[in-house]
């Protein structure tokens, strides 16, 4: 899953608004339910932040705040308050407060205030495997992306806590955010696949044998409780 | 340097124990001394293919167990000058074999100047499988063309890549080669039978040699001579073929492709 993070450079609510529905175009589901940084150390310190209401923007967005890095001492219990976490490490000099006049009044179009989401994870090395899983085999990558680079065959087994590529034909069992992770998914060149789950969700080859078309690449994710299994093509 | 040469397939019938018998003999005929091992202890098969069934004293267990000496439960081959059987023992089960003992065995072997030792898997994927191709350099996997056989083949691949010795040591692996056997060009061509190219693309390890279906093999077992020996077959001459791309000799595919038979041939009554 990414984690978003948004860099506030105003407290204006109906800026904000504009500036995220650009982050999103014209995407409905743009973002889902990503965990969300804010960053407020951008703004003055004696900035005041409406809480309840930037939350409730961020979350009519799809986005889940979770955590509010470089805050001031003075916010922090309002923040705690409001159901998030404080990011203690990143601890940046403050920006001196600035004079009231140079405060724009109106939202800027310029500066987006949200910016291009950035991974924020400590990316967990993932797991590579660069020989055929056969028959009987079985792979299991904990708390990682499994990354296969040859062929899956009946039989075989491979486990992921994140998302697990199969640059070749993907003919076995697969499943994918086994701990839990339903934004986990799969990917494989050729789907063939006798079984595929998502954070324990799953669908056997009789059941979507008549709807997916064998043989090509394939994006596997979970949508609310149902498997979604599609083709991968350029436009995606 | 001596190799050791397992010939498995986890499941049964696909003609592990024929290809041993034909595989030795062919290495034999090439003027390399060579041995093979039964290694199906129990279900004893390997001394009825090679026609020495008359003249087995002692066995493999006889020898991990430190009851004969090795010189005394080799059988010479009464075809091959440089060919000798190893039976394994009827009236005991698998776990007779021990990994020492085994090791023992191929190490004694291997001293007295046996250039290739092969060993005559069981089916399945239990001890006597194990200790067939716990010691392997290579490994020739047999498959039939159907979906069960290849299944097998590729979990014992899987096996061979987990608990061979080679495996377990690290360094170089266990080299894979695919024999697949009682291959009949025209069932395949009419969709009856996987064609080779598929099996091989499912298994995805280098294809040693195709072994067409004959009645040959069964007329060659039955009068206990290796079918490699049999004149004008074709499934003798796939197999000098095999031992010549084990050899290391690039040597074109036969017998992999159907011809439909001709006018005069329909006439005649050809097979």
């Amino acid at each position: 899953m990414l984690t978003v993070t948004a860099v506030l450079h105003s407290t204006d609510i109906g800026g904000l608004e504009v500036a995220l529905s650009e982050a999103a175009g014209p995407e409905k589901d743009f973002f889902e339910n990503d965990f969300t940084v804010i960053d407020i150390g951008h703004l003055s310190e004696d900035a005041v932040i409406d809480w309840k209401q930037l939350l409730a923007l961020f979350r009519s967005c799809r986005l889940n705040p979770v955590l509010v890095r470089n805050a001031p001492q003075h916010m922090q219990e309002q923040i705690l308050s409001n159901g998030l976490a404080l990011d203690e490490i990143a601890a940046q000099p403050r920006i001196p407060p600035q004079p009231a006049a140079e405060v724009p009044q109106e939202p800027q179009p310029a500066p987006a205030p949200v910016q291009a989401p950035p991974v924020e994870v400590p990316a967990a090395p993932a797991v590579f495997v660069d020989t055929p899983v056969r028959s009987g085999q079985q792979v299991y990558a904990k708390n990682a992306d499994l990354i296969i680079t040859a062929v899956v065959n009946p039989g075989a087994e491979v486990i992921a806590d994140g998302s697990i590529h199969v640059y070749a034909p993907l003919k076995g069992r697969a499943a994918a955010g086994a701990s839990g992770n339903t934004q986990a998914r799969i990917f494989t060149m050729s789907m063939e696949a006798e079984l595929v789950s998502i954070a324990g969700v799953y669908s056997t080859n009789e059941a979507f044998a008549a709807t997916v078309e064998k043989g090509l690449p394939t994006q596997i994710r979970l949508d609310g409780n149902k498997i979604r299994i599609k083709p991968v093509n350029g436009a995606m | 340097m001596a190799r050791i040469i397992v010939i498995t397939s986890g499941k049964g019938g696909v003609g592990k124990t024929t290809s041993s018998g034909s595989f030795a003999s062919g290495l034999a005929l090439r003027g390399h001394k060579t041995a093979v091992i039964d290694f199906d202890v129990g279900l004893r098969n390997l001394d009825l293919i090679m026609g020495c069934e008359r003249r087995v004293v002692y066995d493999l267990v006889n020898v991990i167990h430190g009851e004969a000496t090795l010189n005394q439960a080799l059988i010479k081959d009464k075809n091959c000058e440089n060919l000798f059987v190893l039976p394994a023992s009827q009236t005991r089960d698998k776990d007779a074999l021990t990994e020492e003992g085994v090791e023992q065995v191929l190490q004694g072997l291997i001293e007295m100047g046996f250039e290739y030792i092969v060993c005559d898997s069981p089916a399945g994927i239990e001890k006597g499988a194990l200790m067939a191709l716990t010691f392997a350099d290579e490994a020739i996997v047999v498959t039939n063309p159907e979906i069960s056989s290849v299944r097998d083949s590729d979990r014992i691949l899987g096996i061979i890549q987990a608990k061979s010795k080679r495996a377990k040591e690290g360094g170089e692996p266990v080299k894979e080669h695919l024999l697949v056997t009682r291959y009949s060009p025209k069932r395949a061509e009419d969709g009856e039978m996987l064609p080779y190219q598929d099996v091989q693309e499912i298994l995805r390890i280098p294809l040693l040699g195709v072994i067409p279906e004959s009645d040959d093999v069964l007329t060659a077992s039955n009068q206990g001579v290796p079918v490699i020996h049999m004149q004008d077959s074709d499934v003798s001459e796939a197999y000098k073929d095999v031992i010549s791309r084990f050899l290391g000799k690039e040597t074109p595919l036969r017998f992999t492709t159907y011809e439909k038979p001709g006018f005069f041939k329909r006439l005649l009554g050809g097979k």
